[in-house]
């Protein structure tokens, strides 16, 4: 083969022109080009991982360490019973200076929790953290072929090859810092908007908290008492109220809906307008999403007229206004939940619908309560005992099926039960209907303009189920309360004490660091500025300029994400993403295929 | 990385370093968790089958599944259908008839057209076209793009081939017309089109055949249109001559 093709991929351009057709016909020579380092000595360590039996219980960590060993550019490998353990890390940074190591590689479990520890093994031996090339041979493997010993043992080979040939071609980075304004936005007043800004006030930060309506305090404001302690939610709610207004570090602005958001972490501009005063902008560091959610009004379901039959809501309302006067009361759970047009389960309404059960058994001398269910949803001890409580003071339970639901008939309440296996007609003249959590209508208004996601049921989506709950994967804007997924108070709470904490991070620190894993222009002499990357970044990233060059693409690397939809879309290829680029990539899959011949 | 990272042509390196399948995952429609990468995957990849089907390459082993990091049981069936279809059908080109040199030149004709400013471009606006409508507010159905990018992916894919076929030496219509398998028609007329673009121009006649050479660049933009509204528009009337 000649060597031309060689030479233009280590041209000025990122991205290589390889496999022409003469190229694929000299398998041979392929090698050789797959395995060659750019200038400069590549010395790289190979680290695997037993990770005691989770990975050496179903394949040859000791035979993939001395494959390892093999590869071009490894010049150091070994195994270990943990790679993550004091001794594991001591042994890397030793290796480092003992084998003058410029890239190391650990195959073992998920970078989601132990990246940061190599990277930091890395830094403390003198290496540039992002010389550091993680391999999942756990999740990726071992765990996914247990009884396969072989072919698990081969598949970790290749996984390592690939990562060896990735991290050859790594290039040292430095993390990008930008300023954070140290000022908070919270949008929503309910119980987690209260709670998160009263929380970020108190250490220390100005916060602007937004409300659509008139009067703070949010769905609470119509609830009639708080589970299980029994104190008055009104109460409760207005104590919060008062305790923001009190605040010195606290502008509230009711009536107020945000209108459009710039900027990223540190330095967002949010324009916010209200009905009696004209639109502002407010400059803040972070942003706090807490648009909580509204109860969804049972229309169409179970016969629902909001007088005889009635939401659980309504019931709250009548109670706390003493205003109940029926004494045989049928409660319907998952109406409206859990069904072919919404499919998720509200989580809270079960233990609403026993909360209230249990208050009328307590207050209304002689009340019958029936509760129908399809599951129960009790979680907790706590909910189990309040579950088992109202059972003993005579709420009567009765299972019902999705296929035959109960029907609501004038004064009756026909039910068929698959667990009893009866038909049963209960006297009523009050049904309350269960139904579930909804998003609120401006959710997606406020999802687009933040840029960040909702799931299929319209909630916010959260970066991660359970390793980043409280973020997006936009940094600088958190999620709590209902917005997020139904909640109950105490857990609301709990997750705005959560948001404002992991929000005060940046805060403090006054500084925020970014992964430079973002898109660049590597090649500006062949950008023409037609502005295809701006119109397809999701995040406002890209920005076309006017330079003496003609107009340009310029990045804005603290607002990127890294996500590469502007690489895949420039045709000129000026595009790349730093630490993920074409190259890199392309090798990694040239390893997969060609390397093992 | 987001699977809109997933540029086709690293697709078609991919299976120009010798895969049989290639499988994109991208999180579900909605969730995607940089907003809406996954719909310009989903562009670029319906786009790819296209062009992978034009140059007789089998779409299937090309395969984009959605599901979200939590359905490992989705994972694990996709993964057991795709490895099944890749296996049915056997080593790249075999299923398909093409093998060697040949299925190599397919191969580059797809990533070279893939890679070529007009697919990019219309592959880009696809989402926005299809949700927020073009500048004029028109928004259109997947039938209509999909009838426009049939149209780019055969004459780019025809170029692109030409190019390659002749890029070390001159060809004819009717040679061209039997290794692309279309009409002499077709390839003179992409020919004309090339030649207006500066890619072509006849270098000799054997006979009575014109044989064209054939350039990879055409010339700057500017230039072009120029002389393109001089062919075609010709001097301005001028009722005193």
């Amino acid at each position: 083969m000649s060597p031309e093709p060689e030479k233009e991929m280590k041209g000025k351009r990122d991205k290589p022109e390889k496999g022409s057709p003469v190229d694929r016909a000299g398998g041979e020579s392929r090698r050789q080009e797959v395995d060659a380092a750019p200038a400069g000595e590549i010395r790289i360590g190979a680290f695997i991982c037993n990770c005691g039996t989770n990975i050496a219980g179903f394949l040859d960590a000791k035979d993939v360490s001395d494959y390892a060993r093999m590869l071009p550019n490894v010049v150091f490998s070994r195994e270990n019973l943990f790679s993550c353990s004091e001794a594991g890390v001591t042994d890397i940074k030793n290796a480092i200076k003992e084998h003058k190591l410029n890239r190391v590689v650990v195959a073992a479990c998920t970078p989601r929790t132990h990246e940061p520890l190599f990277r930091a093994a890395c830094e403390e031996a003198g290496l540039n953290k992002f010389l550091f090339e993680f391999v999942n041979i756990r999740e990726h493997c071992s765990w996914v072929h247990k009884g396969e010993r072989d072919i698990a043992t081969q598949k970790a080979k290749d996984l390592v090859r690939m990562g060896v040939a990735r991290a050859t071609r790594l290039e040292p980075k430095e993390e990008i810092t930008t300023d954070v304004k140290r000022t908070a936005l919270v949008i929503g007043g309910g119980i987690s908007g209260l709670t998160c800004a009263l929380s970020l006030a108190r250490r220390g930060f100005m916060v602007t908290l937004v409300e659509r309506e008139k009067e703070l305090g949010g769905l609470l404001r119509y609830v009639n008492v708080l589970y299980p302690s029994g104190v008055s939610a009104g109460t409760f709610v207005a104590s919060r109220i008062k305790e923001v207004k009190k605040s010195s570090r606290i502008e509230v602005l009711t009536s107020s809906t945000v209108q459009n958001v710039k900027g990223y972490i540190g330095d967002y501009v949010v324009s916010v307008s209200s009905k009696d005063r004209k639109s502002r902008d407010v400059n803040c560091g972070v942003i706090v999403v807490a648009t909580g959610a509204n109860q969804l009004v049972p229309e169409g379901h179970f016969g629902y007229d909001g007088k005889k039959v009635v939401s659980q809501l309504q019931l709250e309302g009548m109670l706390r206004q003493g205003k109940l006067k029926s004494k045989r009361i049928v409660m319907i759970l998952c109406a409206g939940a859990r069904i072919r047009e919404r499919v998720y389960c509200s989580k809270i309404c079960c233990m609403t619908s026993i909360k209230n059960a249990t208050l009328i058994k307590k207050t209304v001398p002689g009340a019958s309560v029936h509760l129908l269910y399809r599951d129960l949803q009790c979680y907790g001890v706590a909910n189990e005992e309040a579950y088992l409580g109202a059972k003993a003071m005579g709420v009567r339970f009765v299972n019902y099926s999705l296929e035959n639901p109960p029907v609501v008939e004038n004064g009756r309440v026909r039910v068929s039960s698959p667990l009893s296996g009866r038909e049963m007609s209960i006297e009523t003249d009050l049904v309350v209907l269960a139904s579930p959590l909804v998003p609120r209508e401006g959710a997606e208004v406020v999802s687009r303009m933040l840029k960040v996601p909702l799931d299929e049921n319209k909630f916010f989506l959260e970066a991660h189920v359970k390793l980043r709950p409280m973020d997006f994967a936009t940094d600088g804007i958190y999620v709590c309360g209902t917005a997020h997924w139904p909640a109950s108070v105490s857990e609301s709470i709990s997750q705005a004490l959560g948001a404002a904490s992991h929000a005060s991070i940046p805060l403090t620190r006054g500084y925020v660091k970014v992964e430079p894993i973002v898109s660049e222009l590597v090649d500006e002499e062949a950008c023409r500025g037609c502005g295809m990357c701006a119109a397809v970044c999701p995040y406002g990233a890209v920005e076309i300029v006017e330079t003496d060059k003609g107009p340009k693409a310029r990045m804005i690397e603290v607002a990127c994400k890294g996500c590469g939809v502007c690489a895949a879309s420039c045709y000129k290829r000026a595009i790349g993403i730093s630490h993920y680029t074409d190259e890199q990539l392309d090798a990694q899959v040239r390893a997969y295929l060609k390397g093992d011949e | 990385m987001c699977s809109g990272r997933v540029d086709p042509s690293l697709v078609m390196n991919t299976f120009l370093n010798g895969a049989d399948g290639v499988f994109v995952g991208g999180c579900l429609l909605g969730e995607c968790h940089y907003t809406d990468g996954n719909l310009h995957a989903l562009a670029r990849v319906s786009v790819t089958h296209k062009v992978l089907s034009f140059v007789g390459v089998n779409p299937e082993r090309l395969v984009m599944r959605l599901m979200s990091s939590a359905e490992g049981a989705k994972f694990v069936k996709y993964t057991t259908e795709f490895t099944d279809l890749i296996k049915k059908l056997g080593p790249l080109g075999k299923s398909e008839g093409l093998e060697g040199d040949e299925l190599s030149l397919k191969l580059e004709v797809a990533r070279r057209a893939l890679d070529s400013k007009k697919l990019k471009w219309v592959i880009g606006k696809k989402v926005e076209f299809s949700d927020k409508g073009n500048v004029y507010g028109e928004v259109f159905t997947e039938h209509e793009l999909g009838r426009m990018y049939d149209e780019i992916v055969m004459d780019e894919c025809t170029m692109q081939e030409i190019v390659l076929r002749g890029r070390e030496e001159l060809v004819s219509v009717k040679e061209l017309a039997k290794s692309l398998d279309t009409s002499p028609e077709r390839v003179l007329r992409q020919l004309v089109d090339m030649r207006r673009m500066g890619m072509a121009e006849i270098a000799e006649v054997q006979g009575r055949t014109p044989q064209w050479r054939v350039r990879a660049e055409g010339r700057p933009l500017s230039a072009r249109l120029l002389c393109d509204s001089v062919a075609v528009g010709g001097a301005p009337e001028n009722p005193q001559t």
